[in-house]
């Protein structure tokens, strides 16, 4: 019986929590910027650093910010990765 | 007024005599951590403040009314871990709409406030000391406060350490261990000052 009262409570609290979090996710939703997030994809994605950025999260909000204008600065990204992103730059400005 | 006199000396007790920092050793980790900018720590002790009184506020009754009256009490750490885990979700999401800066400087000691023992430390010994509400209420306050008050000084005196002309081999984190340690000295000169 103890047993199932474990289990009851902490699958109802768990229950609880998630449903109060995922409506507060609602309420403080923050818009991001969605080019940061799908520029970030196309890098390779190493986290190498070689760009001087910490990770390429951080150079792929500088490429879009327009601090860094050549994705080349990315030294793993092959050539037509680059390509690729400078194009994708372009069309989304 | 003298259990309002009792309230305010526990707070006082928690906060300088018995301070979780410097007396008890909790969450040194945000200590050492977030103390670089006195901005951050500010940020970083009202965000613990938060969560410490919440998770009070929120453990105490789910602890004696349905823990104990179910004979579960040894589900307590997980329970307390469950809240407060939660609790910092909240937290971030909040800082992250409405200071992105504070957001971006606390960065991954945010989330980290969720395994800061200082906060299942509190939860755990009010229930383990078997502390009424307001006893336990008056302790989370004063070991909230206490956090904020020597992480907030902490974070002053490395400021000033920063341009200090510290010899190379301390420069940086060895000078900061220095400091915590004779600041924990100074703190245990605190120490009987009140008797409850």
């Amino acid at each position: 019986m103890e047993v199932l009262y474990a289990f009851l409570l902490l699958g109802g609290l768990g229950l609880f929590f998630g449903i109060i979090l995922s409506i507060c996710g609602k309420i403080f939703y923050v818009k991001v910027d969605t080019r940061v997030e799908n520029v970030k994809n196309m890098l390779p994605n190493y986290n190498c650093g070689s760009c001087g950025y910490p990770g390429c999260a951080g150079l792929a909000e500088a490429l879009v910010k327009g601090e860094v204008n050549d994705p080349s600065r990315c030294k793993p990204c092959k050539k037509e990765e680059a390509e690729k992103i400078r194009n994708y730059l372009k069309e989304n400005k | 007024m003298n259990s309002l006199l009792v309230f305010i000396l526990a707070i006082i007790n928690g906060m300088l005599i018995d301070n979780v920092i410097l007396s008890r050793f909790y969450g040194i980790c945000p200590f050492l951590g977030v103390s670089k900018k006195t901005n951050s720590a500010l940020g970083m002790g009202v965000a613990v403040i938060f969560v410490i009184v919440l998770a009070t506020i929120i453990t105490w009754p789910i602890y004696n009314f349905i823990l104990v009256k179910a004979n579960i009490q040894y589900l307590d750490t997980i329970v307390y871990i469950l809240v407060i885990a939660s609790l910092v979700q909240f937290v971030e999401m909040f800082i992250k709409k409405y200071s992105p800066s504070l957001y971006k400087s606390l960065g991954v000691y945010l989330p980290l406030i969720t395994t800061n023992c200082a906060v299942l430390g509190v939860a755990q010994g009010n229930t383990d000391q078997g502390l009424s509400f307001i006893d336990s209420l008056a302790n989370a306050l004063g070991t909230s406060f206490g956090f904020l008050v020597v992480i907030f000084i902490f974070s002053c005196i490395r400021y000033r350490l920063e341009t200090a002309n510290t010899p190379k081999c301390l420069k940086g984190f060895p000078i900061a261990l220095i400091t915590a340690a004779l600041m924990s000295l100074a703190f245990l000169g605190l120490s009987g000052i009140i008797e409850i």
